[in-house]
């Protein structure tokens, strides 16, 4: 049995270009922000497939409704990934690279599925104008396929950080598919019990997620729908999200007790984290019992409401990502400490960052209320 | 050797990183140059009050949009994903390096689906100016993206006093920024006309609308044309000598530098005899040929422009096979495999017979016996050699490289590797090991072809 510690590469990188709290702050918020529409491709569109499958007229409306915003999901959601991927290879990289490496054509993988299953959405909203017909074979045929890749993708992820810290596998992966000490990529984390649990975990989150998407449209975006369906899509919205709670605690407890070490175990429930653990868990049932009581009022929902929920989704997540975080240093600490990695702090590059960041909210918040302004003030192409 | 090699077989796995860049960088050019074409043009029609012309601009849009925001995007982080599998250690030292670079090339890219999205999706519901404004945002935030990244990817071909001072500003305007920015401005105006040639030369019938699309393309497809040959002089000009040097020794680079010379000038001329002096002349078959000339002259330009960094992906900093420069006279003294992570793993798990407690004996390895010596050869070859080098078969593979070679000759070659070839990194290992290496080599050498007069054996007779 090969010393994991034996592999992991501490001479490079071997200093932080800005202080460990401050990586580790854009990677969690990096992660929450890119989880939010990301949840939407990994539970939605399965789920406005089935909508759309149903014949119920208002489930079609509601699955039409959210396939149209799903391009822009995937866009943002994409993007906002780049932050945490950015931010895991600066602090990470001595587990990162090897993790990847090691499935690495199942990692690039993830670039070969995305592209079809990103077009699949496109092909799947093309001229689709009628909103409470049923969608012909090939248009739904794109949508599953694109939904499926999408899962597959959530795999391939859960694949990839479940390995970056489960070190003690990496010799024997190695080893089954090594040609002369290189590795042919091939190989997946399978064997690790919290792929399967993460993986469903996050599946579970990610219909929460949609559910609370489903309520936050109705009431923010949908309000030009009919009161009929404003009113139903609340209601759906509640049953769909116990179903995710559900599904979500029935993994995360597999996940918290099976899983996890008895190191990993002792810090998150036994310690002062059990407040982030419980709170972690918890929330969700939070923005239910929220949910559900703003429908019960027998009201559409406004776009406070909307808004509210948007919030109490977003913490859900954010202490979902916090908690990850956690999890992760601790699964690593036995054999690497990125946090004991010596600054070189670089303050101009920083500083330009800062800047930029402060200047591109400035300029998406200016172009989007612009844009929100001018809508419906002015005639087509009036100067 | 820090990180585990990835050995992707006879086309090894650097070579999948220019696959995917190359599919990238024809679209992200598009993506920038394509903004401006639509920020100009959409000010111009509505000038004009050209609604038909306004009317094929989103037309245009749409097709920007499906093209740059999906596969322009998602290859663009593709090429992100490969660099890190097939290049780690240079991927790490970029990213250690120039973080908050990409970084705020990120907001950049925000700023960019922001301004496109509002763009496409509300025209004809928002007034001129604020339409026009959106198109102008987006157009600057992609050259932004473009600026950002050329000083991140120029400053591998020549880090310039970043070598010394180890600064990001030293290493962002390095050398080769300005004329790699002015080039690839150059190359986003004149790859985005072609695009727009072809797609309205394919979407639109002959008549006034392709003539004005092809007229007011041709003026920034010609600065676009000046742009690339004066960033092209500057970046020859500011190359380090060893990169010059290297296109006139590597035969292969000879003949992509003179194909990329009649490419380009192909080009020109079709643009300017065409488009420029005689619109009219668009049909799809005619934008086609354009086009595929433009995407050949722009995927032999990449291909050259990494290529000539050989021996190093980042000059004077990291050789073609992941080593640190600074660390070659060490791994010469201890060795290569006890200098990799994985190796030293492989060496511990495989042979412990060589080890010293936790360092490998240098002088025991070639104890073992000769099939173990052939075996351990052979992780030098992936580890040292595989970046460049496919083993019998493929991307120049080693074998028919070495064809009918004695085995002093192999050796000779292992242990003074940058002597006879200036663009190879030196031999990084102990000379037990390139003794090991030879012995793998020797297996994989291909025989001298038969019935070549005048044989060997005459030659060697007094």
């Amino acid at each position: 049995m090969m010393d994991p510690q034996s592999l992991v590469n501490t001479q490079y990188p071997n200093q932080l270009p800005a202080p460990f709290w401050f990586i580790e702050f854009f990677k969690v918020l990096g992660f929450a922000l890119h989880a939010f529409p990301m949840s939407l491709w990994y539970a939605g569109i399965l789920l406005a497939m089935g909508m759309s499958a149903s014949g119920h007229p208002l489930a079609r409306r509601a699955s039409w409704r959210l396939m149209r915003q799903m391009p822009l999901m995937v866009a943002y959601g994409v993007n906002l990934g780049i932050v945490p991927l950015l931010f895991v290879q600066v602090g990470y990289a001595a587990v990162f690279y090897p993790a990847t490496i090691l499935m690495a054509w199942f990692w690039l993988g993830i670039i070969v599925l995305l592209i079809p299953a990103y077009y699949g959405v496109y092909l799947y909203g093309a001229d689709q104008r009628q909103t409470d017909e049923p969608v012909s074979g090939w248009r739904m045929a794109a949508g599953v396929v694109s939904g499926i890749f999408f899962v597959v993708i959530g795999f391939l992820f859960a694949n990839g950080f479940s390995l970056m810290t489960n070190l003690g596998a990496w010799s024997s992966l190695w080893q089954q598919q090594e040609v002369a000490g290189a590795t042919l990529g091939l190989a997946l984390n399978t064997s690790d019990p919290t792929l399967w649990s993460r993986w469903l975990m996050m599946f579970g989150l990610a219909i929460t997620t949609t559910a609370a998407w489903l309520a936050i449209d109705g009431g923010l975006f949908g309000r030009g729908e009919p009161e009929a369906y404003r009113l139903w899509v609340g209601r759906f919205a509640v049953l769909l999200y116990l179903v995710g709670v559900a599904v979500f605690g029935a993994f995360g407890l597999w996940y918290s007790l099976a899983g996890w070490s008895v190191e990993v175990q002792t810090r998150m429930w036994y310690s002062g984290w059990v407040v982030l653990t419980v709170l972690t868990a918890l929330s969700p049932i939070g923005v239910l019992a929220l949910l559900g009581a703003l429908v019960l009022r027998g009201k559409p929902l406004g776009p406070w409401e909307a808004s509210a929920i948007g919030l109490a989704q977003f913490i859900v997540l954010l202490l979902n990502a916090a908690s990850r975080q956690l999890v992760q240093n601790l699964e690593l600490s036995a054999h690497f400490q990125p946090w004991q990695m010596p600054v070189a702090l670089q303050v101009g590059p920083l500083g330009m960052f800062l800047a930029a960041f402060v200047l591109g909210a400035v300029v998406v918040g200016w172009m989007i209320f612009q844009t929100v302004r001018s809508l419906g003030k002015v005639a087509p192409g009036e100067p | 050797m820090h990180f585990p090699w990835w050995y992707v077989p006879e086309l090894t796995s650097p070579m999948l990183i220019a696959l995917v860049a190359i599919l990238h960088v024809l679209v992200a050019h598009y993506a920038v140059g394509g903004g401006f074409f639509l920020a100009v043009e959409s000010s111009f029609a509505y000038r004009t009050k050209d609604q038909e012309y306004l009317d094929y601009l989103k037309r245009h849009a749409r097709f920007f949009i499906l093209l740059t925001v999906v596969f322009g995007a998602i290859t663009g982080v593709g090429i992100w994903w490969t660099i890190g599998l097939a290049s780690p250690l240079p991927t790490a030292l970029l990213i250690q390096t120039f973080v908050f670079g990409w970084a705020t090339e990120w907001v950049f890219f925000v700023i960019e689906l922001t301004a496109a999205f509002l763009f496409y999706g509300f025209w004809g519901k928002l007034p001129v100016r604020l339409h026009q404004t959106l198109g102008w945002i987006y157009a600057w935030a992609a050259w932004m993206s473009l600026v950002l990244i050329t000083g991140i990817t120029a400053f591998m071909l020549h880090p310039g006093r970043w070598l010394e001072d180890q600064s990001f500003w030293s290493g962002f305007f390095n050398p080769q920024f300005w004329p790699q920015v002015v080039a690839r401005t150059g190359g986003a105006l004149l790859l985005s006309s072609l695009y727009v040639y072809l797609h309205v030369a394919v979407t639109e019938g002959q008549g006034r609308l392709r003539d004005l699309v092809e007229n007011r393309s041709a003026r920034p497809a010609l600065l676009g044309a000046i742009l690339i040959t004066l960033g092209g002089l500057g970046w020859f000009a500011l190359l380090p000598e060893s990169a010059r040097a290297v296109m006139s020794s590597a035969a292969v680079i000879t003949v992509l530098m003179m194909l990329i010379f009649v490419l380009t000038a192909v080009v020109f001329v079709l643009l300017y005899v065409g488009p420029y002096r005689n619109p009219g002349w668009l049909s799809p078959g005619f934008a086609g040929a354009l086009f595929l000339f433009g995407i050949a002259a722009f995927s032999t330009g990449e291909y050259i422009r990494e290529a000539v960094r050989k021996p190093y992906i980042v000059y004077n900093k990291v050789f073609g096979n992941q080593i640190f420069v600074e660390q070659v006279p060490e791994l010469r003294q201890n060795g290569y495999l006890e200098g990799g992570v994985w190796t030293r793993a492989y060496v511990a798990a495989r042979y412990p017979q060589v080890m010293n407690g936790r360092s490998i004996d240098e002088k025991k390895l070639l104890e073992l016996p000769q099939s173990d010596q052939v075996k351990l050869g052979e992780v030098l070859f992936q580890y040292h050699c595989n970046d460049c080098h496919a083993t019998t078969r493929g991307y120049s593979a080693v074998g028919p490289l070495l064809r009918g070679w004695s085995r002093e000759r192999i050796q000779h070659l292992v242990e003074h590797l940058d002597e006879g070839h200036f663009f190879m990194p030196p031999w990084c290992g102990t000379p037990e090991e390139a003794e090991i290496l030879t012995s793998y080599l020797e297996t994989i050498a291909l025989p001298r072809p038969a019935g070549m007069l005048p044989a060997r054996a005459q030659l060697e007779r007094p």
